[in-house]
């Protein structure tokens, strides 16, 4: 089977630094993975060159069986995207946001404003489709941004931390929203900090240190690659932390010693 | 309406954007939205004037164009004063090539560093020739809503005194200047770029916001004044020489010459220079600087790269160790929550760009106000306020206490943040008297904002005046600090940078804010009545120190029941 995307050695850097050293990745379709890795171990750069905002790259790219460099359009027809900051034009309201997004996705009006409604209802927002999103809260602003990457019902959904400020029940929806999408046959490239949720949604979990793939595989083989019954966290900290486990919690603790 | 009528007017050789392989629908879409957000953007005057950010904006569009069109009166005023056509039209593109440098260097930044495209946009399928196009329309129908109202008044002053022609001739060489504008904009950001970091961009832009709106108020309080209308009468620009470097007079030798249909060789070629110097300014913007702003713009909106570079840029070993803020606190604040209070004060006064932007203009007021005062007498020199006592009485006066105003202004605006939910901060630690914090910021202005100040002009006027002037000196600076204190006493009931706007504040009643308006005139007043009697002045500024006292100690020791904040 074609995989639904696949990054053959993936170079980037900046500068003098390199931030991907020759990623290798193959990801079917319907599979929901984890991408995980510590702060500037090259997550944010992957996700930016699989929605076509970086080009000079060296390597390949297929997504959906399209090469990103020779049609990035096509490719981002495919992906639907939900980035980690709530970056919105917020002095608009949520109706005309996701108005602009489905123009932008060439999805018919009617069919557009249909979706908008139901999926606003849908996450507790029907009131305030008309209020300006200045006023909303984090999560509320989330929520939009979610609905933003699903409107077209794309094929490959890439969430960067998407539950960052949403409330228990919000999280649950979005949760039980991967599994479904997942089971839809939908490709969902998850990157988060959050271990336990990692742990819980991914069939496949790949952790990346200094832009290169250190482990990957589903939670038990993680767990069985290690040898040992640790949770995801744990797993986390011994392949990318120098320090070791409780270390850190130690030589704080000892701040509050007399000198 | 307006909006509307725009974008159909951009959007008329559409079959021609086809062709180029632009999505017309998707142009359409991002002009609308754009197009609304800008209605609902406050403006540089809505800025800089205290206007609370909570407050939804809506028809700013319509609000600027007006301004825009009352601006564009100033401009006309040399096709009245003056008889000569050339210097004319010279003075006017010199007004609104300035004008217009100074909008755009201040509202482009809005329109070109709209950071969230890159999230918003970019990922959507979106060709790149869109993209680029839409912003492109985006700059000329916003820089066409500033253009054409001021010119409006220009266009039809031409029409009515020149003839329709020359009205329409005049609409033909705008564009020329407007492109000239552009490149001169787009050399000065890549200037401040070189200068200055990426991430310093952003301050050196407010600082030519506060620069701008003195020079607009400087202008318009001191130029009528220094107008003499006999000799601007018979004034022309002598069309030889170095008039040849000035854009202005290239526009005004275009227009010129191509009305009369002739003109001096040196006329001829500065006309020609007011249209190639546009052509060769988008060809080298295009080129060359194009790219490298495109770069350098993705550095502001705080790429990877940025962020790298601003990780490597501190050198803590060349941080001072020990800096004036903490020097002063130690000394002047009695407790932790007091120098908490005074070096917080001191640090969001200076890196907060809301501050700064309703603060800084002051300064340049306040020298505005300074120069009217001596420009208003007739045969001004240092020897005439030297000779004349109650020149100079009113001359140290004035410095002393409308030096106290900006201080005023400073206390006014440390009650109001956009970041007001920050100040948790002071309500999870265990402060027992707010008063404290409110003691250290007051105490923070005072040497920031005010003793810097009147310390230095007094000890300027000292050689001009005696050393006779010492104990008004005193006197007055006494003054200001009770004033200070008793306008923080009356009218300052939270913490600082800790409210949404002013009304959330108690004490913000009409009554209060006349009596603090009215005071320091009042004590300036009976202090010009006593200036003479010294033993009166030292009786005076010891009263003024024992009331300084009881004042500070009252604010000190204020309790949690007298706040008010936007954050509960």
């Amino acid at each position: 089977m074609e995989p639904m995307i696949k990054l053959e050695n993936v170079y980037k850097n900046y500068g003098t630094k390199n931030v991907l050293n020759g990623i290798n990745l193959s990801i079917n379709a319907g599979q929901v993975i984890g991408y995980i890795g510590p702060n500037g171990a090259g997550k944010s750069t992957t996700v930016k060159i699989l929605c076509g905002l970086i080009d000079d790259f060296t390597g390949n790219v297929i997504v959906g069986g399209i090469n990103i460099k020779e049609n990035p359009l096509a490719v981002k027809r495919k992906i639907g995207y939900v980035p980690e900051l709530a970056e919105l034009y917020d002095v608009l309201t949520p109706k005309e946001f996701l108005g602009l997004m489905g123009e932008l996705y060439d999805i018919p009006k009617e069919l557009a404003d249909e979706r908008i409604r139901k999926m606003l209802t849908a996450l507790g927002l029907e009131n305030n489709i008309n209020n300006r999103m200045d006023t909303f809260s984090k999560g509320m602003k989330q929520k939009v941004l979610i609905i933003s990457g699903l409107l077209h019902n794309p094929d490959i959904i890439i969430l960067d931390e998407p539950l960052s400020g949403l409330d228990a029940n919000s999280v649950i929806i979005v949760k039980d929203l991967i599994a479904r999408l997942a089971n839809e046959g939908k490709t969902i490239f998850y990157c988060s900090h959050m271990m336990d949720v990692v742990e819980k949604v991914s069939d496949r979990i790949v952790l990346i240190n200094e832009g290169t793939v250190i482990a990957e595989g589903s939670f038990s083989d993680l767990q069985h690659q290690l040898g040992n019954n640790d949770s995801l966290e744990k797993i986390f900290a011994s392949l990318t932390s120098n320090q070791s486990n409780g270390q850190a919690a130690n030589d704080l603790m000892n701040a509050f010693e007399k000198q | 309406m307006i909006n509307r009528f725009l974008i159909g007017l951009v959007l008329l050789p559409s079959s021609i954007y086809t062709k180029m392989g632009v999505n017309v629908n998707h142009l359409r879409a991002i002009l609308q939205v754009k197009l609304m957000m800008d209605d609902r953007r406050p403006n540089t005057f809505k800025q800089i004037k205290q206007e609370s950010n909570k407050i939804p904006v809506n028809f700013a569009t319509i609000v600027t164009m007006v301004v825009m069109s009352l601006f564009g009166l100033l401009f006309i005023f040399p096709f009245f004063m003056t008889s000569n056509t050339t210097t004319q039209f010279t003075l006017y593109f010199s007004m609104f090539i300035f004008f217009l440098a100074a909008t755009l260097i201040s509202d482009f930044t809005s329109v070109l560093i709209d950071v969230r495209d890159n999230q918003i946009i970019l990922p959507k399928p979106i060709s790149d020739k869109t993209f680029l196009l839409s912003r492109l329309l985006h700059i000329i129908i916003h820089i066409s809503k500033l253009v054409i109202p001021l010119n409006l008044a220009g266009i039809i002053t031409i029409g009515i005194t020149k003839g329709i022609a020359a009205a329409f001739l005049f609409f033909g060489i705008l564009p020329f200047a407007v492109v000239f504008t552009i490149f001169l904009i787009n050399t000065l950001y890549l200037v401040i770029l070189k200068v200055t970091t990426p991430e310093k961009f952003k301050s050196a832009i407010t600082y030519f916001q506060i620069i701008f709106a003195v020079l607009i108020y400087g202008s318009y309080q001191i130029i009528p004044r220094m107008i003499d209308e006999t000799t601007i009468e018979n004034f022309a620009i002598p069309e030889n020489g170095w008039m040849i470097a000035a854009p202005p007079y290239w526009f005004a030798a275009a227009w010129s010459s191509l009305y009369d249909l002739k003109g001096s060789w040196y006329q001829i070629s500065s006309a020609s220079l007011a249209f190639a110097m546009p052509v060769i300014s988008v060809w080298l913007i295009i080129k060359y600087f194009a790219p490298s702003f495109n770069r350098k713009l993705a550095m502001i909106s705080g790429s990877d790269q940025a962020e790298h570079k601003t990780a490597t840029s501190i050198d803590a070993s060349k941080l001072p160790k020990t800096s004036l803020m903490e020097k002063l606190s130690s000394v002047f604040t009695k407790s932790g929550a007091e120098r908490m209070g005074f070096e917080f004060t001191w640090m969001m006064t200076g890196r907060s760009r809301d501050f700064k932007i309703k603060t800084y203009p002051f300064f340049g007021y306040l020298a505005v106000y300074l120069v009217m005062f001596f420009i208003k007498k007739k045969n001004f020199s240092l020897d005439s306020i030297r000779n004349d006592e109650n020149s100079a009485k009113i001359l140290l006066l004035i410095a002393i206490y409308m030096i106290g105003m900006l201080l005023m202004q400073a206390i006014t605006n440390i009650r109001v943040s956009d970041k007001y939910k920050a100040a948790w901060i002071f309500f999870t630690t265990p402060i027992k008297q707010p008063g404290n914090v409110i003691s250290g910021a007051t105490k923070a202005l005072i040497f920031k904002f005010y003793l810097p100040f009147a310390l230095a002009v007094s000890c300027a006027l000292i050689p001009f005046l005696g050393w006779t002037i010492l104990p008004n000196i005193i006197l007055g600076l006494c003054n200001q600090l009770c004033i200070a204190f008793l306008m923080v006493y009356i009218n300052v009931r939270d913490l600082p940078f800790a409210n949404a706007d002013i009304g959330t504040a108690k004490g913000s009643k009409f009554a209060k804010s006349m009596l603090m308006l009215l005071l320091p005139f009042g004590i300036a007043g009976i202090h010009y009545l006593i200036y003479s009697f010294t033993a009166v002045v030292f009786i005076l500024a010891i009263l003024a120190v024992i009331a300084v006292w009881l004042i500070a100690s009252s604010v000190y020791n204020r309790g949690w029941e007298m706040i008010k904040t936007s954050y509960e």
